[in-house]
């Protein structure tokens, strides 16, 4: 009974921009991505643009990110906000990489997920519990993250063979698994750098082979977030608590619980996230592994609108931006640069011939923009290095900056929760 | 209510307590203990090191190594401590005044990071000596302070001829950790030296990130990922000046069939063991001499202020041999070799 009065008020609020977009709009846009991406590869002979190794690389620099993002999913969604994702990403290297080293790499995954979950607890004891701030608490454990991670390495890996204070010995890796029989002639298919025709097979590639087991694991866990959030009693409660704790506690939802259940499952994707980076990315922990990607998760989950989907949209762009400048990508990011120059003309041709006073003077501006981006892209036979390390963030902020209106996350996250408030 | 914030209050000082440990410094194993037969009061040396500390297989155990030399054949008396990802610039200062306050008069500083608190710490404690490896700018400069800088060009040089000599796609490929002047020097003489061989050779470069962002350094698979593209691009030898990343860079070699080159210690010996066999050879940087040295003179009552240059000539930089995968072109290396040290070759550094 409860539950179906909260069903009609949150299903409303969430689902009314979806339907604008049919289901097809997606496919359509992805179709449309590879044509976009394969007419600029023939076009600008810059093949390791969606070359299955860079595929591939931009999948394993994206899982990390997509995973911490998915922790910062569970618990912004139950209304506490996770900025000490990065610690508990921290714990999990060590998890894992301690387990992973004494008991082999699957005992390992679950080391990763147990020490993120011990800093999820920490989080969700001073935030629901003692209702502390969640940025002050979140900050604390990253700060508690990084040292207890150092302090646990000093104290385990020194002295072990080919380990040390500030890195463990080398671990068994996670299997890699592939579709049999299909490598070999994709890859040629691949070589033949035709239109469309190679693109695809590069990206089937990229997916169906050598894929490690913890990436299937982990864009399992992506769809079982979407099904149980959006799908189920406990998720739509869960959801509740993020949206107004006092209208889910007058329905007699138990909210410290259903937050502090959730926060213990962020911590334990966070750690998953590290886990990923020792047991798959690197093959070692290492101090200063995490490099600052919990907070890109975490950015990667506001880009994604507080949804799965958004976030894996988000966790790719980001890996895949990365791969391809960590690859030396300097053709790339200039072959890009041309549809980004055609988009911007024409949109800008577009809104100025609408011919309303507002509109023309946006539409000038990027017309503009896209020709001295045109202009770039016919003077050079490669962008610099220094700006292609850039090209993650430029590409995010482009996109925020075209989505950002249409961005809303959960009413009460960040809300310091007291039980009795609803009176 | 009040109980509860009362809690957490402690919960997040407990917090940062233990945060702090991470960085409390380790006392060396046997630090205190008294070699038998130096008599008297025995020298007291300190030894701060960079981000990663004794047992990080490269830069910082090479000073290890050279202040355990130091130990047991001069009798010095020692005690460490070791620096963190992301300090102040305080905490460095700090760690240094900490040291000889502790008695330790000689103080030895590892790595660039540390220049400007060498600097300051030096003016405050004139009687005390220093040594700061990897830095000779006024920054760290003093009437008491020991620059040990290591001419990294010119081993790079001699690798990035070998790497000429034995690429078989006439494609090689650089893989800098940070992009900093001194990583800027290893790429310098590495191009200079491929070049010399085979003048039309292509050469790709890759940072794996700019300063102030410091993680290029312990990006195990960044490194792996820039690798793979060069390997899936043409090159078939990388020379990976990256620190920790570069291990990355082995496990790609590896996975490609590949060959790598591996920098600051003989990492054909000291990387993991499954990956040793594609390391050809290493750009060997001899901290421990430079350090040892330090404290020599100081023993000995030689010590000299200001910029020592550890180079060819000095053996301050090599090329290492292990695996026997350049046996054949030795001569030809040993040769630009003496070319440098005569100054008939001159490296450039950027």
């Amino acid at each position: 009974m409860s539950a179906t009065n909260l069903d009609v008020a949150v299903v409303q609020e969430t689902a009314a921009p979806r339907r604008a977009r049919p289901r097809w709009f997606w496919y359509a846009v992805v179709a449309g991505a590879i044509i976009v991406i394969s007419t600029v590869r023939v076009l600008t002979g810059a093949n390791d643009i969606d070359s299955s190794g860079a595929l591939t690389a931009g999948i394993a620099l994206a899982m990390p990110i997509g995973l911490a993002g998915l922790g910062g999913l569970w618990s912004e969604r139950a209304g506490v906000v996770n900025i000490g994702l990065e610690g508990m990403m921290i714990l999990g290297t060590w998890g894992g990489a301690f387990i992973g080293y004494h008991y082999g790499p699957w005992a390992g995954i679950l080391g990763a997920i147990l020490l993120g979950m011990v800093g999820g607890a920490v989080h969700a004891l001073a935030t629901v519990v003692f209702g502390v701030d969640h940025i002050v608490s979140g900050v604390a454990i990253n700060l508690l993250g990084a040292g207890a991670a150092s302090y646990l390495a000093v104290r385990t890996f020194t002295g072990l063979p080919g380990g040390g204070p500030t890195q463990s010995p080398p671990l068994e890796q996670l299997p890699f698994l592939s579709v049999p029989g299909i490598s070999d002639p994709l890859g040629d298919l691949e070589q033949k750098q035709w239109w469309l025709v190679s693109d695809v097979a590069g990206l089937l590639r990229a997916l169906l082979t050598n894929v490690n087991v913890l990436t299937i694991i982990g864009i399992g866990l992506l769809v079982l977030t979407w099904w149980i959030l959006w799908r189920t009693a406990f998720g739509l409660r869960l959801r509740a608590c993020g949206e107004s704790p006092v209208a889910a506690e007058t329905l007699g939802v138990n909210v410290y619980r259903y937050k502090f259940v959730a926060v213990l499952i962020s911590g334990g994707l966070a750690g998953l996230a590290g886990g990923f980076l020792v047991l798959v990315a690197s093959n070692l922990y290492r101090d200063g592994q995490t490099g600052g990607r919990g907070y890109i998760g975490l950015a990667a989950m506001i880009f994604g609108n507080w949804r799965p989907g958004g976030l894996a949209g988000g966790a790719a762009l980001f890996g895949y931006t990365d791969a391809v400048q960590l690859r030396g990508g300097g053709d790339v990011v200039r072959a890009y640069l041309l549809p980004i120059a055609l988009a911007l003309i024409a949109w800008g041709v577009w809104q100025f011939r609408r011919r309303r006073q507002g509109k023309r003077i946006t539409g000038l501006p990027m017309v503009i923009a896209g020709l001295l981006s045109l202009a770039w892209f016919l003077l050079s036979a490669r962008v610099p290095d220094e700006f292609t390390g850039m090209t993650p963030y430029v590409a995010t902020l482009l996109v925020l900056a075209f989505a950002s209106q249409r961005l809303r996350m959960p009413a009460a996250d960040g809300l310091v929760y007291r039980k009795g408030e609803a009176g | 209510m009040r109980h509860a914030t009362k809690l957490a209050a402690i919960a997040a000082a407990a917090a940062l307590s233990l945060a702090a440990c991470g960085s409390s410094s380790t006392p060396s194993p046997g630090a205190g203990d008294t070699p038998a037969g130096t008599g008297g009061a025995a020298l007291k040396v300190g030894m701060a090191y960079d981000v990663g500390g004794r047992g990080d297989q490269s830069f910082n155990d090479a000073a290890a190594a050279g202040l355990d030399k130091a130990k047991t054949e001069l009798g010095v008396e020692t005690k460490e401590a070791s620096a963190v990802n992301g300090e102040a610039e305080s905490a460095r200062k700090e760690r240094l005044q900490q040291l000889i306050d502790a008695g330790y008069t000689n103080i030895v500083a590892v790595g660039f990071a540390y220049a400007k608190s060498v600097g300051q710490v030096a003016k405050a404690n004139p009687e005390v000596k220093f040594a700061i490896v990897d830095d000779a700018s006024p920054d760290s400069a003093g009437p008491n302070v020991d620059q040990i800088t290591f001419a990294e060009e010119q081993g790079s040089y001699l690798v990035g001829a070998a790497a000429a000599l034995k690429t078989k796609s006439n494609h090689v490929g650089f893989i800098g950790g940070v992009q900093t002047d001194l990583i800027k020097k290893f790429e310098a003489g590495y191009v200079a030296g491929a070049k010399a061989v085979k003048p039309d050779i292509k050469i790709d470069v890759k940072y794996l990130t700019q300063p102030p962002d410091f993680s290029g350094f312990s990006s195990v698979d960044k490194g792996k990922a820039a690798a793979e593209g060069m390997y899936q691009g043409g090159a078939d030898i990388i020379y990976a000046a990256a620190g920790g990343s570069g291990g990355g860079v082995f496990t790609a070699a590896k996975a490609a069939g590949k060959l790598a080159i591996g920098v600051d210690s003989d990492q054909a010996k000291t990387a993991a063991p499954d990956v040793r066999d594609v390391i050809m050879t290493s750009m060997i940087k001899k901290v421990d001499v430079g350090v040892y040295d330090f404290i020599k003179s100081v023993k000995d009552n030689t010590f000299k202020a200001g910029n020592r240059v550890f180079d060819l000539a000095a053996g301050g930089v090599d090329y290492s041999t292990t695996g026997g995968k350049i046996d054949d072109i030795k001569s030809k290396l040993d040769e630009y070799k003496a070319k440098i040290i005569s100054g008939e070759i001159k490296v450039p550094t950027s």
